[in-house]
């Protein structure tokens, strides 16, 4: 039996992929989802009357959690990545609340998620967000150490599902495509 | 095996401050997202990626150590976010496999 197999909930169903970014050609409207296909799709194609041109992507990867007392299987597709404060400009609340927090040995990640084909944001749960928070906190050795995960309070979703900034964003789950 | 020896055996060259915990294992990816779906804390972490996602990704599955291998060396923000989040950033000039290979030597299962 490993180690992970004590904790309450277990990463599972680990699936790579890449986060496809999109543009319209007329309105110039922005919009993300992961693709789970060995080869990226990058063909334009016309939806209603809007034509979606490929304009970049990143490796990244979806999980569902297995919720080891109940056995229930929870699905996380709306979850575009982890953005560690670290990560975001200094000059933005979330650096500011991080640092306060990383005074008491807390690290604070924001939880973006993908946007719907209207551009509004897909909202997590705050049950997923405690299981999220759970997940990750179990594994931790370090003494005092704690992960704190919210939801996206601070409207970072825009930003970082755009694309071209979504490395410098430094979002957690994605990394800029090699080769 | 504590950091500090292991550094001093594979002569790695620390960017940050040294924070000595026994390591659990090794993990080598390039892939943030493999890190964080399969490290585990306590792992020691090989890679030649420099850019500030690879300590998020680090920090939130509570690796020990990175070794930058190729002689890569990330910029000085993101030598101190390792250093703030106390995760030892080590560099050396071999790659993965010379790092691996040396790893084995030096005891580490």
């Amino acid at each position: 039996m490993t180690a992970e197999a004590h904790h309450r909930y277990e990463m599972v169903h680990v699936r790579p992929g890449y986060v496809i970014v999109e543009r319209d050609l007329f309105s110039r409207a922005v919009r993300s989802y992961f693709s789970a296909e060995p080869i990226p799709p990058k063909e334009e194609y016309r939806e209603g009357n809007r034509i979606w041109k490929y304009s970049g992507m990143a490796q990244s990867f979806q999980f569902d959690v297995r919720d080891n007392e109940t056995s229930e299987i929870v699905k996380f597709s709306e979850l575009l990545g982890l953005l560690y404060y670290g990560c975001a400009a200094k000059d933005t609340d979330i650096h500011r609340i991080g640092e306060i927090a990383h005074e008491n040995r807390i690290s604070i990640y924001v939880a973006i998620t993908y946007e719907a084909e209207d551009g509004s944001r897909i909202n997590i749960s705050e049950d997923k967000i405690r299981i999220l928070n759970r997940l990750f906190n179990d594994r931790l050795e370090s003494r005092d150490k704690k992960i704190l995960i919210l939801p996206d309070f601070f409207n970072l979703y825009k930003a970082v599902s755009y694309g071209e900034i979504m490395i410098d964003f430094g979002l957690t789950a994605m990394e800029e495509e090699v080769g | 095996m504590k950091l500090q020896l292991l550094g001093e055996k594979l002569q790695l060259k620390a960017l940050t401050k040294v924070f000595d915990r026994e390591i659990t294992g090794v993990y080598i990816s390039d892939m943030v997202s493999d890190v964080i779906a399969n490290a585990q804390a306590g792992n020691l972490l090989v890679t030649v990626q420099i850019h500030a996602n690879v300590i998020a990704a680090a920090n939130l599955v509570d690796i020990a150590a990175i070794i930058v291998t190729q002689g890569k060396l990330p910029t000085d923000d993101v030598v101190k976010m390792a250093e703030k989040a106390e995760i030892t950033l080590f560099s050396t000039a071999l790659d993965r496999w010379k790092v691996a290979t040396g790893l084995y030597e030096a005891g580490i299962r």
